[in-house]
């Protein structure tokens, strides 16, 4: 049951902020990170007592909910959800911490939707049975959707609007894709399933397996995102408020790569090899495409976002090439740009504090005023361009070496994205904090130097021992997810 | 006719002798409350006396009526909701001087059309259930006579209606012309010696009944009326209109559909899903550019129901079930949506003012103005829209897995586009609730209600919504 009390304990953390807020103020923000620190306590303290989660899918509960669908409350972790949940409980807590001062009206109500949303992220990473998780996929949006349309910049209806309907679209034909599959189990053994692992033991016909697969594919593939899915991330990601944009770039993209893993690769693994193909190449296109983007923006959250979808494009590049050292390498990304993009975004939203803008031609010189800043900022910018010692660095690495075997050219072509990243993000740094002196602002407060010393801190603890992380990864997940599928390509090449 | 019988069709019953007994009292005593608690006592028995119908599940009852378990939960649902207009009617109303007497006489006279209709096996019932129903509706829309969109509203209703029903009589006399039957089930009868010629007639029969029975429901292209009588009715009536009048006749379609199983021919297939994808389309589009609230629902009204066609098609008998469980919980959500959304948007208006209070300005900030009404209100649009949580997210979750089974593509597709060109403008509603409030004086009054009645039904109605999206289960099919 420790996902579900993890699940109300910000749930329910959450309402009492909000009713609390309005008899105390000031108290919502505090009660937010009792609550997110308390769920943290309960992950941490399971994994310690159950390290079979390590090598195992665990299933955690299984509580029937409707009987005539046969849909169960499942639940399950394993390395690669207790990973996310972990990153995801932690840049929760940068969220609080970034929002400290930022929200001024509507106080209660903000802290709420921030830990309902990350409820149901925690729920997306954790259900085990089909219906559930689609639950969960659409839960986490409403009040990541209320996050952007009260609490956002001047676009925030338009950027609200887009990005649900985006989600929600994308998201109803994974729906369809998910009954029919339903369906067929039902044809195939006279039962109603929603459960992950009965329908992954079924063996549907290689053209419907591939039309189901392109179901799941379009909706993660919004949510990565993925060229040509991508036009609701900028305006989302510049118009939310602070803590919106790094939940969203931090975790909420993740999701995407979370689903890919899982039931894309996972339910539908001949699809999945067939439409490879493709799938590197959108990954490719995402990498070079967000690249050039990026480097045409002045508005520095946009300029961010954009180098989202560049950096998400090594993890669709990396996980379509079915390569374990690939895999490991998009795991890394995964983690990597979580840290990297959510601490980018926080200091987007400390000068925004400041300036009052996000418009990269007023800044200038900043580096005088604000030098502690000025050496986070480039810290990050150097971690977002994979210097070596930052985890990024490993990650986009370890992708493009897996893949390179097996997709040569694309990954000389997405390996340019590389300098790409390095062009833009010394332009960011530079046209912010170097050149001519501007403006002159206070530099980073304590709370603000805790929030981006502890990021950095983790950037660079993983990025020199990333074998913190991919330990967990070693013996499960050969045996089961990657070597199944390469030995299936294997047998797919002899034939052919 | 037996005791059995008569006890099959208890709550029409009761209906009926309580239309009586309203007339009598009348003539007693003119007074709007009684009245009105006396019209909620009768439809409360009624609902109470559907117990007495149970052991007469799947069975004729005399020539005209037939009940099923399907038609047991629409009658049902139609009388808990004519119970919530009659509650929701009673401060909308008492703001003016006159007594409404006669206003509870045509809102019974329309649940009593409503539940012939819902158990009708037959033509001469079903048209006898309709002019009852439609007759007392244009009295009801044209209420409130001093304003002058309600007459507006009520000359477009009587002429479109009486056009309709006479194509739709029109369509019987064909059918009745080739088969000799009148009963929904004539076909059985009539397989085997009919001619190409005769089965084109009752084709043609068949069709004209279709447009009757889609002007009724407004589908597309047979719609143009809602969007005016829905403004122009008052608040309460088109709750009723919305609600008790979409459920019976979809109940009638239903039945039509599938008793004289219509469903095998390709040419009622090729024009029941045009004009589903029409309805879609139509209505989700139309709906964009509203900026009043009760035209909105209009169309999205017209959107629903073609969302509910899409069961329609079925590819074998066996389906046919699930397609109706489908229709009926799919039903409900939508009715207890509406009857949310009308239940704040009367008890926000007044009767003695020239127009309801249905511009979507007026919601402006409600969120933080009173945040458990708007919540309410943001979860019936929820539940509109199919997103999860909500009862209608389970609704069409049941249309998505019925039309899955029948493969029926094209709806699928259009379903699809429709819902998400409906999401726009849900979510627009939406967010003027959470828009900053202005506050002017009139603005603020107007949105504050201080009937506790009305916050109870807005409580429990939203309980009805959330609990049947997180536990369907609980929903029994008979």
């Amino acid at each position: 049951m420790i996902l579900t009390q993890i699940i109300l304990v910000l749930f329910i953390g959450g309402f009492v902020a909000w009713r609390v807020e309005l008899q105390r103020p000031q108290s919502a923000k505090w009660l937010s990170l009792i609550a997110i620190g308390f769920s943290l306590a309960l992950l941490i303290s399971f994994a310690n007592d159950n390290h079979d989660i390590f090598y195992q899918y665990v299933k955690i509960s299984q509580i029937p909910w409707i009987n005539k669908f046969g849909i169960n409350y499942a639940m399950g972790i394993d390395s690669l959800s207790f990973i996310l949940i972990a990153l995801t409980l932690l840049l929760g807590v940068v969220c609080v911490l970034v929002s400290w001062q930022e929200i001024t009206d509507n106080i209660g109500f903000y802290y709420f939707n921030l830990l309902a949303s990350l409820a149901g992220i925690v729920g997306v990473f954790s259900a085990t049975d089909l219906f559930l998780f689609f639950f969960f996929w659409e839960v986490m949006l409403l009040p990541m959707t209320a996050l952007i349309a009260i609490w956002g910049h001047e676009h925030r209806h338009y950027a609200a609007i887009k990005f649900f309907i985006f989600t929600q679209v994308s998201s109803l034909l994974m729906l369809l894709a998910i009954i029919v599959l339903a369906l067929i189990n039902q044809q195939h053994t006279g039962i109603w399933s929603f459960d992950y692992f009965e329908l992954q033991k079924l063996t549907i016909s290689s053209q419907t397996q591939y039309y189901l697969m392109l179901g799941f594919f379009i909706a993660f593939a919004v949510k990565l995102p993925s060229f040509p899915f991508h036009t609701w991330l900028p305006d989302a990601h510049t118009q939310a408020p602070t803590a919106g944009s790094v939940l969203l770039a931090g975790v909420l993209l993740k999701t995407g790569a979370y689903g890919l893993i899982r039931f894309v690769l996972g339910l539908f693994p001949e699809a999945s090899l067939e439409f490879a193909n493709i799938a590197v190449w959108l990954g490719v296109i995402s990498i070079l495409y967000g690249a050039k983007l990026a480097f045409a923006q002045t508005d520095f959250k946009r300029l961010v976002a954009y180098s989202s979808i560049s950096h998400m494009g090594f993890v669709m590049l990396a996980l379509f090439s079915f390569e374990q050292i690939a895999y490991h390498g998009a795991l890394l990304t995964i983690v990597a740009h979580g840290l990297s993009s959510a601490a980018l975004f926080a200091v987007a939203g400390m000068m925004y504090s400041r300036l009052h803008s996000r418009d990269l031609e007023i800044m200038g010189g900043l580096f005088s005023s604000a030098p502690v800043m000025g050496g986070m900022l480039l810290a990050f910018v150097a971690a977002a361009f994979g210097l070596p010692g930052l985890v990024n660095f490993v990650g986009e690495f370890l992708s493009l070496t897996g893949a390179f075997k097996v997709y040569p050219l694309q990954v000389v072509l997405g390996a340019l994205g590389l300098i790409g990243s390095a062009i833009y993000g010394i332009y960011l740094f530079g046209q912010s904090f170097q050149g001519k002196v501007q403006h002159q602002i206070i530099d980073l407060t304590h709370r603000e130097l805790l929030v981006c010393s502890s990021l950095l801190f983790l950037l660079v603890l993983f990025g020199l021992f990333p074998e913190l992380i991919l330990n967990h990864f070693t013996e499960y997940s050969l045996h089961t997810n990657i070597n199944l599928i390469t030995i299936d390509k294997l047998s797919i090449e002899v034939m052919s | 006719m037996s005791s059995f019988e008569l006890l099959a069709i208890s709550p029409q019953l009761i209906i009926s002798l309580a239309i009586v007994l309203q007339m009598l009292l009348i003539a007693f005593k003119r007074s709007t409350r009684l009245i009105q608690s006396f019209t909620f006592i009768c439809i409360l028995l009624a609902i109470a006396s559907s117990v007495f119908s149970l052991p007469a599940l799947n069975s004729q009852i005399t020539l005209l009526f037939y009940l099923d378990g399907f038609s047991f939960s629409i009658v049902n649902t139609i009388l808990f909701c004519s119970a919530m207009v009659v509650l929701v009617s009673g401060n909308y109303l008492t703001i003016s001087h006159e007594v409404h007497d006669e206003y509870y006489l045509l809102v019974m006279l329309v649940t009593l059309g409503a539940l012939i209709l819902s158990i009708s096996d037959h033509f001469a019932s079903v048209f006898l259930g309709l002019e009852l129903l439609s007759i007392a509706v244009i009295g009801l829309v044209g209420y409130l006579r001093d304003r002058r969109q309600t007459l507006e509203a009520s000359f477009k209703y009587l002429i479109l209606s009486a056009t309709a029903s006479s194509i739709l009589l029109l369509g019987m006399a064909m059918l009745y012309a080739y088969s000799g039957d009148m009963s929904f089930t004539y076909i059985e009868a009539n397989l085997d010696n009919s001619t190409a010629n005769s089965k084109l007639f009752a084709q043609a029969g068949s069709i004209l009944l279709l447009v009757g029975i889609a002007f009724k429901l407004s589908l597309a292209p047979f719609h143009f009326w809602t969007p005016d009588v829905y403004q122009g009715a008052p608040a309460p009536v088109t709750m009723l209109l919305a609600t008790v009048s979409k459920i019976a006749m979809f109940s009638v379609l239903i039945k039509f559909w599938f008793l004289s199983e219509q469903f095998l021919d390709q040419v009622m297939l090729t024009i029941i899903s045009l004009i589903a994808v029409a309805s879609m389309l139509v209505g989700n589009l139309l709906a964009l550019k509203q900026n009043n609230i009760k035209r909105l629902l209009a169309y999205s009204s017209i959107a629903h129901m073609g969302y509910l066609l899409i069961i329609l098609p079925v590819l074998s008998t066996s389906s046919i079930e699930f397609a109706k469980q489908s229709v009926l919980f799919y039903l409900t959500a939508y009715a207890v949506a509406t009857l949310i959304l009308f239940t704040f948007i009367a008890e926000t208006s007044k009767s003695n003012s020239s127009s309801d209070l249905d511009n979507w300005h007026n919601w402006q900030g409600l969120f933080w103005l009173s945040p458990i009404q708007a919540s309410a209100i943001i979860l019936a649009l929820l539940s509109l829209a199919g997103i999860p949580l909500s009862m209608g997210f389970i609704g069409k979750f049941y249309l998505i897995t019925s039309a899955l089974t029948n493969q029926s593509w094209l709806l699928l597709a259009s379903l699809v586009v429709g819902s998400s060109i409906g999401l726009y403008y849900y979510l627009r509603i939406i967010f003027i609730m959470f828009a900053k409030h202005i506050p002017n004086g009139a603005n603020a009054y107007d949105l504050s209600i201080n009937s506790s009645l009305s916050h109870i039904l807005l409580f429990s109605l939203t309980m009805i919504l959330l609990a049947f999206g997180i536990y369907p289960d609980i929903y029994i099919f008979l």
